[in-house]
């Protein structure tokens, strides 16, 4: 069988589109106030070491999807169990990604549109995209991912008279506590939704840059966030960016003299649409996988309808989508990117090392 | 797939229809004059521009000849000079040796003409004749020889209208196909040049020829190339076009996966980066395939040219194809939802000129384009001395009675001027362009950017899903090929441009289709 392959920028791409995904509208550190970036260097080196796990079992595990690996090193039943969760955690994931959306447009653009249109051309969209296949998403992904830092870029440079270089003194005004729960659901939100890729990794055509690739593209989310928190504090000061909904939004309307609202719309469309084309991607996958479904396109549409249903039941408003984002979302997430990828590279190691074993003895 | 086969029974079922027009085998050729003369009579009934003519020579007029062909169609001053004057010559002044058979004596030394093929039946005879070649028939034998004497009538070899360059060569093609293949012949001096002949077209027997350059040019996409023409079924081929339909990777998609161009200079170019080349006699266009979306921005000057010249000239094609597609439409979402984003300034201006006017936004601007589409259309299709009238009234209307009459804004005039300056620009996209452009305007008056941002994510998601000959739509863009970035939107120096195109050479040619129907294979 031909397989589907994408090749390492490709994928470095399809992963930098999604870790900036919704963070270009909202900054998950903003409880750490003046000490975000403190919190985006400890989050990020954390979630530098769990991408470092997630590509660890892809690579000890060769083109093995995430229900593959399950099913081998768990058992079928509980193996069964645990991809029916994850493919629940990737819907949810899908779901929340496009209320962020339709939240942001309906708040900003088109305050009388009804979100559910919103969200469900974005979601027609967004089918297609998934239904032309992992290797037209990489492609995609390979053309309008460079778009946001460009974007990023163009509203830092903008606002450069603007800027109060002083505003994120004084350092650890509140004590560590608060910055350790930022890093946290800095850690969870972007970096260890990752683990949606273990579902892609199997497509990369070069294996050994896989590390390479992952380790990249952190790097470069978390010197972006840091960049942009930078910004943004210098520009509104860490009283107003505690208040503000959507951070970047706001600072990108105090550009004097222009208004390049229309950008932000673009970056949030370019990389919620790729988190969201993974999301979906990975949990019909998963999902044909688990029944036995040659072909992963007969699911895509039933689970894009339900993200998009979820999306609109799951919160009442943008105030409950915040809190719960900030306070339930990393917690609800810690089992899927940390509890259980560490006990499948446990898994995995001792099983690689026994075979290691198994060779020498058989060699010797 | 599905479609594919029930389309290719359908063209099958109405071919069968028209089979017995003249593809039946006509059986052996008679060995004697009188039957073959009254064969060919039967075939070519009520065709008056048929000629046949006996010739009676040697001693005692007992070796017989016939002379086929059609008037017209061949040189007649060759064919005297060369093959009927040797005959008479040769068997009035020569013994005959019976050793030899005289049809082996006319092939061999008496007919001048190097063109001979041989016919061993009837079928073989009538396609020579239909071609333009004459038939001579010897007393007693059962072949027949074909000899080339086509006239080389047609149009002369004349710059392009439809191509223009500011410098490089002014050859553009012409209708005869051997022609053509003689200028390309002319510019790549390589015997590595091969030109594969085949026939398309159940009643036009329409000659088609593949021309690549053999170690250039993948053999993969070569081999893909004459699968592909060889199961078109089709009566007609008159045009490049009708091939371009049948070839193409993505029958619905608006963009052109195959090129055509009617520039020798341009041919070869494309020939020597491996591409492959696809004559059909009867049209000035030949077509070139793999066809990549950057080939849409590429233009010979920009080779002949100075760099720096050519990277600004490919800014500008990139800027002014995205301009073309998307202004109305972003002019529509400004006005009609995103006023904010206008500069206040502007803001006033767009007011005072929008002053009175009866119409939408959208609407007036679909107006103004279907306006101007329409004086598009009577330009290409009037007779040519009626121009400076249509421009006359286009100028007039467009520009300033419409703005007078208070149908539409100033600025809607300048941006659908704009827009229409600016889709001539890329000429291979104007179809594409031209319809795009109403789908982005209606995008943008129903949701505003958010709409032009959907609908052109729809776009690119299109246009990276397709293939041509297998070849990524978007390469080198996506996916990434560094090296052939040297000839996309940045232009190095032609003595930088080291390596081929590396597209070209990927190793699967096959079209998606075809590798999916190879992996089901597979699985079964």
């Amino acid at each position: 069988m031909v397989k589907t392959q994408i090749s390492k920028i490709q994928l470095f791409m399809l992963l930098l589109g999604f870790l900036f995904g919704s963070t270009v509208i909202m900054t998950p550190t903003v409880g750490a106030k003046n000490d975000g970036w403190l919190a985006i260097l400890v989050g990020g080196a954390a979630g530098i070491l769990l991408m470092g796990v997630y590509s660890a079992i892809a690579l000890l595990n060769p083109s093995k999807t995430l229900v593959d690996i399950l099913m081998e090193r768990l058992g079928k039943v509980a193996g069964n169990i645990l991809a029916v969760l994850y493919i629940w955690y990737f819907i949810h994931l899908a779901s929340l990604v496009f209320r962020d959306f339709g939240e942001f447009i309906c708040t900003v653009t088109f305050p009388e549109t009804p979100m559910i249109v919103v969200i469900g051309l974005f979601a027609v969209v967004l089918l297609y995209a998934v239904n032309s296949g992992i290797e037209v998403l990489g492609r995609l992904s390979e053309l309008l991912v460079p778009i946001i830092p460009i974007v990023i870029f163009i509203i830092g440079l903008s606002l450069i008279s603007v800027h109060d270089f002083t505003a994120f003194l004084p350092i650890l005004e509140n004590g560590i506590t608060p910055v350790l729960k930022a890093a946290l659901s800095f850690l969870t939100f972007p970096f260890g939704e990752t683990v949606a890729f273990l579902m892609v990794f199997p497509h990369l055509n070069k294996k050994e840059k896989l590390k390479k690739v992952v380790f990249l593209s952190a790097g470069i989310i978390i010197l972006a966030g840091t960049v942009i928190f930078f910004r943004d504090i210098s520009v509104l000061g860490s009283d107003l960016m505690a208040r503000a909904t959507f951070i970047p939004h706001l600072t990108s309307l105090l550009i004097p003299g222009l208004n390049v609202e229309p950008l932000v719309d673009i970056n949030l469309l370019i990389g919620g649409g790729i988190k969201i084309s993974v999301c979906i991607y990975a949990a019909s996958k998963a999902l044909c996988q688990i029944v036995g479904i040659d072909d992963y396109r007969t699911m895509t549409g039933a689970i894009t309808t339900f993200c998009v249903v979820l999306s609109i039941w799951v919160h009442e408003s943008t105030l409950d989508l915040f809190s719960w984002s900030e306070k339930v979302w990393p917690y609800y997430s810690i089992p899927f990117q940390i509890v259980i990828p560490l006990l499948l590279l446990l898994l995995s190691l001792r099983r690689s090392k026994s075979s290691n074993k198994k060779e020498k003895s058989l060699k010797g | 797939m599905y479609k594919r086969s029930r389309k290719g029974s359908k063209t099958e079922n109405r071919n069968t229809s028209n089979d017995n027009t003249y593809t039946d085998t006509y059986g052996p050729i008679p060995k004697s004059v009188e039957d073959v003369n009254a064969r060919l009579s039967e075939i070519f009934s009520d065709c008056t521009d048929f000629i046949q003519r006996e010739i009676s020579c040697g001693k005692n007029g007992l070796i017989r000849i016939l002379v086929a062909y059609f008037d017209g169609f061949i040189d007649k001053r060759v064919l005297n000079q060369d093959v009927v004057h040797p005959i008479l010559d040769f068997f009035s002044n020569t013994e005959l040796n019976e050793s030899r058979s005289i049809y082996c004596r006319l092939k061999e030394c008496v007919v001048v003409n190097n063109d001979i093929k041989e016919a061993y039946d009837m079928q073989q005879a009538v396609d020579g004749i239909i071609s333009g070649e004459a038939l001579l028939f010897i007393d007693g034998d059962d072949k027949a020889l074909v000899i080339g004497v086509k006239s080389p009538q047609g149009r002369q070899v004349e710059e392009p209208d439809t191509e223009t360059s500011i410098r490089g060569a002014r050859e553009g093609f012409v209708e005869n196909l051997l022609t053509n293949t003689t200028l390309i012949r002319k510019r790549i001096k390589n015997p590595n040049l091969k030109m594969e002949m085949m026939h398309i077209g159940k009643q036009t027997q329409t000659e088609v020829c593949i021309c690549y350059i053999k170690g250039i040019a993948n053999e993969e996409i070569v081999r893909e190339v004459r699968e592909r023409l060889k199961k078109i079924k089709i009566d007609a081929v008159l045009e490049s076009g009708v091939i371009e339909q049948f070839i193409s990777d993505s029958r619905l998609s608006l963009f052109p996966t195959v090129g055509s161009t009617e520039k020798c200079d341009k041919l070869a170019a494309k020939l020597l980066e491996g591409r492959i080349a696809i004559f059909c006699d009867g049209t000035p266009y030949v077509l070139t395939v793999p066809y990549l979306f950057i080939e849409s921005i590429q233009a010979t000057d920009d080779y002949y040219d100075h760099a720096y010249f050519a990277t600004f000239m490919r800014l500008l094609r990139i800027i002014a194809l995205l301009v073309s597609n998307i202004l109305p439409g972003m002019y529509v979402a400004l006005v009609s939802f995103h006023q904010t984003v206008i500069p206040f300034n502007l803001m006033i201006t767009l007011a005072s000129s929008r002053h009175g006017i009866p119409f939408s936004p959208f609407s007036e601007a679909v107006l103004m384009i279907v306006a101007f589409e329409f004086l598009r259309e009577a330009g290409v299709r009037m007779p040519r001395p009626i121009g400076q009238a249509l421009s006359i009234v286009g100028a007039i209307v467009l520009g300033e009675a419409s703005v007078a009459a208070g149908i539409a804004s100033n600025l809607m005039v300048i941006i659908v001027a704009i827009t229409a300056v600016c889709s001539f620009i890329v000429p291979p996209l104007i179809r594409a362009t031209m319809l795009l452009r109403f789908v982005f305007l209606a995008a943008a008056n129903f949701l505003g950017f958010l709409g032009i941002a959907l609908s052109a994510v729809v776009v690119i998601i299109h246009l990276c899903r397709l293939r041509s000959f297998g070849v990524p739509y978007m390469a080198p863009f996506s996916p990434l090929t560094v090296s052939d970035l040297k000839d996309s939107i940045l232009v190095v120096p032609i003595w930088a441009m080291v390596t081929r195109p590396r597209v070209l050479r990927q190793e699967n040619a096959r079209s998606t289709r075809g590798t999916k129907r190879q992996e089901v294979k597979a699985k079964h």
